[in-house]
């Protein structure tokens, strides 16, 4: 176990129905969290994140713009150490998977129970990802995806990886996974979050191309 | 009877101002085709005079016919009649003009403009009545009626419906099409206005079901429902956003998983991109996959949650059913069989290998897994 930080977690809550954002404050505080800014949409997010320097970002994937994705990859911008957790009610895989490659660390669906929540708030505070066994699927798929373009510069999991990845897919917890695997807790959790980081670290590979072919690195 | 065109006016107008647009066309290389005839055959005329009159009346008529059939407007009943009056009326002259020996009539193939423009305007019937009046009187005028007057005479009166009928489907296609059309983007803003709408209530249903659980009672029935609400809700968005990626008679085998998830108790993992798969193969992948759950809920518990995943190769499917539960005890499995009851099991297996697919089971103490390997359709 890694040394939980001193003080408390800072957390901030950005979603656009004053109903469920006032819900999830009074939850992460009742459980010893220090919400320090709330925002409703996008451009509040960019506007207070700067001052409040929340350790913990929740946000909701479908706010008014700039939308999740966009707010994710610019806040992970602004501060590379800051922890994005998703937290998204429809679900849509596309938006899922876009927030998790512009930096998100983890992704919850909303009807996840408050102790789920407040566990995975906590988990990714911890430098942990969040990963749930339907982020798993997608990321899985997305590396497959990936390794059907004929691109060779392509990111491509080790077998290992794949492996602790389908397991974690198929609803096995870390412990589980170590054991079936005879790894220790914390290699399986290095492996996850490798995973994760290939998947981001193309996704800044494809940008940093794109803008140089634009001419966006000229100024 | 002659009602204009009843369907999309839009359509229908368009199509006319088309057909109207390349008779314009026709009517100059007929008139150019009469002029032509008749000045080679300037001899022929016992009125020469007359003659020339004619001639004149044909280029202003297709003239002024050329202008007042570009308008939608103009194309009255009274223009329509006049313009099958003034071909009936050259008709009617030629006697007169060239007198009653004469081979070719005056307007000759001229007089087909009023005749495709009565097909055009009134379809079918327009058509036969013009290709009639314009065959009754070629015949009427004509000295002696041979085989080529006569042969004329039929064309007339077969060409004139035929084009009519052609106009008509024409302007039923055009109609079809708009109606796709505006029918295809009326979808797209209902599914944009949905995705809107759809938010906001899984919000809510999410909120009910969190509070709910949390204050127990009869409010966590409140959020059971919601819950299951939830679910079927987002299934429904995720089968709104596979319909345009699937061809017809095919359907997402992603969508139809995620219909198959419950109340935290079951959680399907699947790519995030569609699978699209024949609809009689992915019903029979579903079917498997739910006996697998049901199996689950009777033999772990009601409550055991269960995990499916499925992942997609280009050549492949993989698709598990997983549970944390004691695992199915040794030989019980062998010794159904044994006896003939092939059960669940059997059944399983059976959908699967009928698809071309294995089936694999391995159970423990750790729980029971099934494996499905289905070949893919080449079609992808």
């Amino acid at each position: 176990m890694s040394a939980e930080p001193v003080g408390p977690v800072t957390v901030m809550v950005v979603d656009d129905h004053p109903l469920w954002r006032d819900a999830v404050e009074r939850d992460l505080t009742e459980a010893g969290f220090a919400v320090v800014a709330v925002a409703a949409d996008g451009r509040q997010t960019l506007a207070r994140f700067p001052a409040a320097r929340p350790g913990v970002v929740l946000l909701d994937l479908q706010i008014p713009a700039p939308d999740g994705v966009a707010v994710t990859a610019e806040l992970v911008r602004l501060d590379p150490s800051v922890r994005v957790l998703i937290l998204s009610a429809s679900g849509e895989h596309a938006d899922v998977l876009a927030a998790v490659k512009a930096g998100a660390a983890g992704y919850l669906v909303k009807s996840a129970s408050r102790e789920e929540l407040l566990d995975a708030v906590r988990r990714v505070a911890r430098g942990e990802p969040v990963f749930t066994p339907g982020l798993a699927g997608l990321v899985l798929g997305e590396f497959q995806r990936l390794s059907e373009t004929p691109d060779p510069g392509e990111p491509h999991l080790t077998d290992r990886e794949s492996e602790v990845l389908k397991l974690v897919a198929k609803g096995l917890s870390y412990r589980q996974i170590a054991e079936r695997l005879v790894l220790s807790h914390r290699t399986v959790q290095n492996h996850v979050q490798n995973t994760l980081r290939k998947l981001q670290m193309h996704n800044r590979v494809e940008l940093t191309r794109y803008a140089i072919e634009h001419g966006l690195d000229a100024e | 009877m002659l009602r204009s065109v009843s369907t999309t006016p839009s359509a229908a107008v368009a199509v006319e101002n088309r057909l109207f647009g390349a008779l314009a066309v026709l009517r100059a290389v007929v008139l150019l085709n009469a002029v032509g005839l008749n000045i080679y055959r300037a001899g022929n005329f016992e009125r020469p005079a007359a003659g020339a009159a004619c001639v004149a009346v044909m280029i202003a008529w297709t003239g002024f016919t050329t202008w007042a059939y570009a308008g939608p407007r103009r194309r009255t009943a009274l223009l329509l009649g006049a313009d099958l009056a003034v071909a009936v009326a050259l008709l009617l002259a030629t006697p007169v003009v060239k007198g009653p020996g004469f081979q070719a009539s005056v307007p000759g193939y001229w007089v087909i403009g009023a005749l495709l423009a009565w097909a055009i305007h009134y379809r079918v019937i327009g058509g036969l009545i013009a290709g009639t009046v314009l065959a009754v009187t070629d015949l009427v005028v004509r000295p002696e009626v041979g085989q080529a007057e006569y042969g004329h005479a039929f064309l007339l009166v077969i060409g004139g419906p035929i084009v009519g009928y052609m106009c008509a489907s024409l302007q039923r296609l055009a109609a079809e099409r708009d109606r796709a059309e505006r029918s295809a983007a009326a979808a797209e803003e209902r599914a944009r206005l949905a995705r809107a709408v759809h938010d906001g209530v899984l919000q809510v249903l999410a909120l009910v079901q969190r509070r709910g659980k949390e204050l127990g009672g009869e409010a966590a029935e409140l959020g059971v429902l919601a819950d299951r609400q939830e679910r079927q809700l987002r299934a429904l968005i995720q089968a709104q956003d596979a319909v345009d990626s699937t061809g017809p008679g095919s359907v997402d085998l992603v969508t139809e998983l995620v219909g198959l998830e419950r109340d935290h108790r079951v959680t399907v993992s699947t790519p995030g991109t569609p699978v699209a798969l024949p609809v009689a193969t992915a019903r029979e992948i579903v079917a498997a996959t739910r006996s697998c759950l049901e199996n689950v809920e009777r033999h772990v518990g009601p409550q055991a949650p269960a995990w499916v995943l499925l992942q997609a190769f280009p050549d492949r499917l993989e698709l598990s059913v997983r549970d944390d539960g004691p695992g199915i005890p040794a030989g019980r499995l062998d010794e159904a069989a044994a006896q003939g009851r092939l059960g669940v099991t059997g059944s399983i297996r059976g959908r699967i290998t009928d698809l071309g697919g294995t089936a694999e089971l391995t159970t423990g103490p750790f729980g029971t897994e099934w494996e499905f390997v289905l070949p893919r359709p080449p079609s992808h």
